[in-house]
């Protein structure tokens, strides 16, 4: 359990940037927890807090009950072993071999040779490297890169994973694959792992809560399908807008009915909720988008409809939409 | 007329300049790399941050290198007397080129620390790695190539100084050159010298590449 109070942080110099403006933030254990926003949000500002790589200016960082603030220097160096942490640029000693690499935390933590060699042979059958451990990170490619990264971070058993835009430098395809190790981890050695992006698709894709960052503060957090299909804040909205909504021509924009944005979560997304509005409120329904997601494991489903009716008829419609659970906005103005 | 006795005393001129060329490398080395270190982690915004000292160290490395070598040598006659108990030949030259090349080694080694991605000793840092850790084992092993490539420059600017030092009485090629090829007249010992001393610069700076190479795992 990771928990913020009131943490504030200003990097001082030319132009004073002041990152975190009173942060209140708990993660829970065991999940995948993801920070979201924009570039300068303090998204890296408030993990590196965490591990105290940014030492908050006010405010209290704690975790698993220890209150990081206040550590000395050897007992945080202690306490660091037991964070593991991944970085956009994957940050490898390039004069060391893949399996050097791994084995450096070991080696800081001075671990015994044999188990080295035990611990390392491990992590590199857990992310599927077991045939690089000779080559140096020079000869890999960026998603192997990220896998030698994280066997890293995982090398002293770590609690807590930090990744910091872990799959900001990777295609499409390599992000997917580097995600799905992480989903793996999780589940299979039950540690937390905080995912800090500004891809919505890293959300999606594995995380089980997220936090909404904007201008240094925390916007909103909730539960991944909760964020996704209600967003409260206008910073979550302007984040899911930019990553669900299509562009409509403008000349379906402008027919004078009423368009619809609905939101179907979990069972509704099986339901034939739409042949049932047909029937029921009499109203013509004309599709103009639509797709299905995966929400981690949740299924999550968009439409775009627009209502081809009388008045009376288009708010029937939408009382029934709600009856049914389905998220509705008039996506129109 | 080149005969045997020229050659010999050529050989034997060789032989004076690598040793002391070799020798105050690898002292200054010696010296100039915890300067160097210091210099590059007591910086603003680095692991070891002082900036009252970083400033005073840059100081005294920067005057150093600003004192011409011809004077640097004849100013610290009395200390080379002391060290070496004589102020004339190669052993008593050791001395002077050393002090002269540590700051010059501290200032290229600072260079090459600099280079070390930042990212790297972030991430050192994340995994509790103590500053002498990270100066150990990440820093200097990173810094390597750079490291090698900076004390083969100073191996060939230290081929230069000893020549020089040559000219006040220090041996080797340097005083060959003065004493036979400028002062007697003699343009073929001359013309010798500086073809072994070009020879001699060729060869330390290959054998530096190559070293540097066998560290370098980037690509």
């Amino acid at each position: 359990m990771i928990e913020f109070k009131n943490v504030h942080k200003t990097f001082e110099g030319r132009a004073s940037v002041h990152a975190l403006r009173g942060v209140d933030l708990s993660i829970p254990s065991g999940e995948i927890f993801g920070i979201i926003g924009q570039s300068g949000a303090g998204k890296s500002t408030l993990v590196r807090c965490i591990n105290m790589l940014e030492r908050p200016d006010s405010g209290e960082v704690w975790v698993d009950g220890v209150l990081m603030n206040s550590l000395s220097p050897k007992e945080l160096s202690k306490s660091r072993k037991r964070i593991g942490m991944v970085f956009q640029h994957f940050n490898l000693l390039n004069s060391r071999t893949v399996f050097q690499n791994i084995a450096f935390p070991l080696e800081l933590a001075r671990y015994p040779k044999k188990d080295i060699v035990e611990r390392v042979t491990v992590l590199a059958e857990l992310v599927g490297l077991t045939d690089k451990l000779q080559g140096y990170p020079g000869q890999l490619s960026g998603g192997q890169k990220q896998r030698v990264g994280i066997a890293r971070a995982l090398a002293t058993q770590p609690r807590l994973l930090l990744c910091d835009e872990a799959t900001s430098a990777l295609d499409p395809d390599t992000t997917i694959s580097v995600l799905r190790l992480l989903k793996d981890i999780n589940e299979r050695l039950k540690l937390t792992i905080i995912v800090i992006t500004h891809e919505m698709q890293v959300i999606q894709e594995i995380c089980d809560q997220v936090a909404v960052m904007e201008n240094g503060t925390v916007q909103e957090t909730g539960r991944v399908v909760d964020v996704f299909t209600r967003p409260r804040s206008r910073a979550a909205r302007s984040m899911l807008q930019g990553f669900w909504d299509p562009k409509l021509p403008s000349a379906l924009q402008s027919t004078g009915n009423t368009i619809l944005r609905l939101t179907f979560a979990n069972q509704k997304v099986h339901q034939p909720v739409i042949a049932q509005l047909v029937r029921t409120c009499g109203v013509d329904v004309n599709i103009l988008y639509g797709r299905i997601d995966q929400l981690k494991t949740a299924p999550f489903g968009i439409l775009l409809v627009e209502l081809v009716g009388s008045n009376e008829q288009r708010s029937q419609s939408i009382a029934f939409l709600q009856e049914n659970q389905v998220e509705v906005e008039v996506f129109n103005p | 007329m080149i005969n045997q006795a020229i050659l010999s005393m050529l050989w034997n001129g060789t032989l004076d300049t690598l040793r002391m060329v070799s020798i105050a490398t690898f002292l200054a080395t010696l010296a100039g790399l915890p300067v160097g270190v210091l210099l590059t982690t007591t910086a603003p915004g680095h692991i070891l941050e002082q900036p009252f000292l970083h400033r005073v160290c840059g100081g005294i490395v920067n005057l150093g290198r600003s004192i011409p070598f011809i004077i640097l040598m004849v100013a610290i006659i009395p200390f080379t007397r002391l060290i070496a108990g004589t102020s004339i030949g190669t052993t008593a030259a050791i001395v002077p080129l050393t002090v002269a090349a540590t700051p010059f080694v501290a200032r290229l080694v600072d260079g090459a620390l600099r280079e070390v991605d930042a990212g790297v000793i972030e991430a050192a840092e994340s995994m509790g790695a103590t500053p002498p850790q990270i100066i150990y084992k990440v820093m200097i092993p990173e810094a390597l190539p750079g490291l090698v490539l900076a004390v083969t420059v100073t191996a060939v600017n230290l081929v230069g100084y000893s020549a020089m030092a040559g000219s006040i009485g220090g041996g080797g090629l340097g005083d060959l050159a003065i004493r036979y090829g400028y002062q007697r007249f003699r343009g073929d010992i001359m013309l010798m010298t500086v073809i072994i001393l070009v020879l001699l610069v060729q060869g330390i700076q290959m054998l530096g590449d190559a070293v540097a190479r066998k560290f370098y795992h980037r690509n």
